[in-house]
């Protein structure tokens, strides 16, 4: 209890500043966790690659190569030419916010301010500008800059003064796709967080600790599992809308 | 604080109708073909997760509200 109301209310986070104002402003505390889950991602991936064996797989190799084979397969499945890259990008997304998720599951609140990764929206918004840029690089690279254009014209069955109408709501469609990835995270964690802060606040101690080890357990376990998948999935999603109508276009 | 709580409420009730019907067609998909029991309840966790997005986007706004321009 101590150590929770030390703390800053969940959605403030202290910061140091380099001094040239706001963009250079971090927040430290996001810096720690997410440094701290980029070291046991890397050592957890690294370990696991030593450990395959071709001959006698063991339980973590098949695990590995499952979700490896399921990432590959929906790829190939829906943007087959960008595979080479977006194969890597999402398995690495999906396991560093797996890690991150999962690394609540340590006592790392006893350094003081550090709470799990994404929890600070700076870290979602930042996975998720990473996968837009991609997206429209690789949208332009595929239809050239005059198909880019004419994408927001979608759908090209219409007449002209139609597609016209469906501009905005292409443009919409586009700036909403990474805002909601960095928001359905970051908001998903946030609201673990606020449950403990809450559970930490309202209950009296020993219910208390009962009523935190059983949510955290969900919340952790659960959700965090859950939408580090479901980043990955879409991430993937959208390189194969991205494609959408390019062999119609193509073929006449 | 009460507009916090009207948002928290709307929300949850559009999440938990979402959450009912995900699972109403995946139980009406398993009872007409019980062998595709596996890829329907995958695809039921990814709706879910997919909805309750929504939910924790309108919690994760009600919390930004409450915590950090309520308290200025």
């Amino acid at each position: 209890m101590r150590i929770l109301l030390a703390d800053q209310p969940p959605v403030t986070h202290p910061t140091v500043s380099l001094g040239c104002g706001n963009w250079c402003t971090f927040n430290y505390d996001s810096l720690i966790s997410s440094g701290l889950a980029i070291v046991v991602t890397v050592i957890a991936a690294i370990l696991i690659a030593r450990s395959m064996n071709s001959e006698r797989p063991n339980r973590v190799q098949a695990l590995a190569e499952w979700a490896f084979s399921y990432v590959r397969s929906t790829s190939r499945e829906n943007a087959p030419d960008a595979s080479s890259f977006v194969v890597p990008l999402a398995a690495t997304i999906g396991f560093y916010i797996l890690v991150a998720n999962y690394l609540d599951f340590l006592p790392i609140t006893l350094i003081p301010n550090v709470h799990p990764a994404n929890t600070d929206v700076n870290q979602t918004a930042a996975m998720a500008i990473v996968v837009f840029v991609l997206l429209h690089w690789y949208n332009i690279r595929l239809r050239g800059f005059r198909g880019y254009l004419l994408y927001y014209t979608r759908p090209h069955e219409l007449p002209v003064w139609a597609r016209a109408l469906f501009v905005p709501l292409n443009i919409i469609e586009e700036v909403v796709k990474p805002v909601t990835l960095a928001l359905r995270l970051f908001g998903n964690l946030l609201a673990g967080l606020l449950m403990i802060f809450v559970i930490g606040l309202l209950l009296p101690g020993p219910v208390a600790s009962v009523a935190l080890a059983v949510w955290k357990l969900f919340d952790v376990l659960f959700i965090g599992l859950i939408q580090a998948f479901i980043f990955m999935l879409l991430t993937l999603v959208y390189f194969g809308l991205a494609r959408e109508g390019f062999e119609q276009e193509h073929s006449h | 604080m009460i507009a916090f709580g009207l948002a928290l409420g709307g929300g949850a009730i559009g999440a938990a109708i979402g959450d009912g019907l995900a699972g109403n067609a995946t139980i009406n998909g398993v009872a007409r073909q019980p062998e595709a029991r596996g890829q329907l309840q995958g695809i039921m966790f990814i709706i879910i997760g997919l909805v309750e997005g929504m939910y924790f986007i309108n919690l994760a706004f009600g919390a930004l509200f409450v915590f950090s321009l309520g308290a200025k």
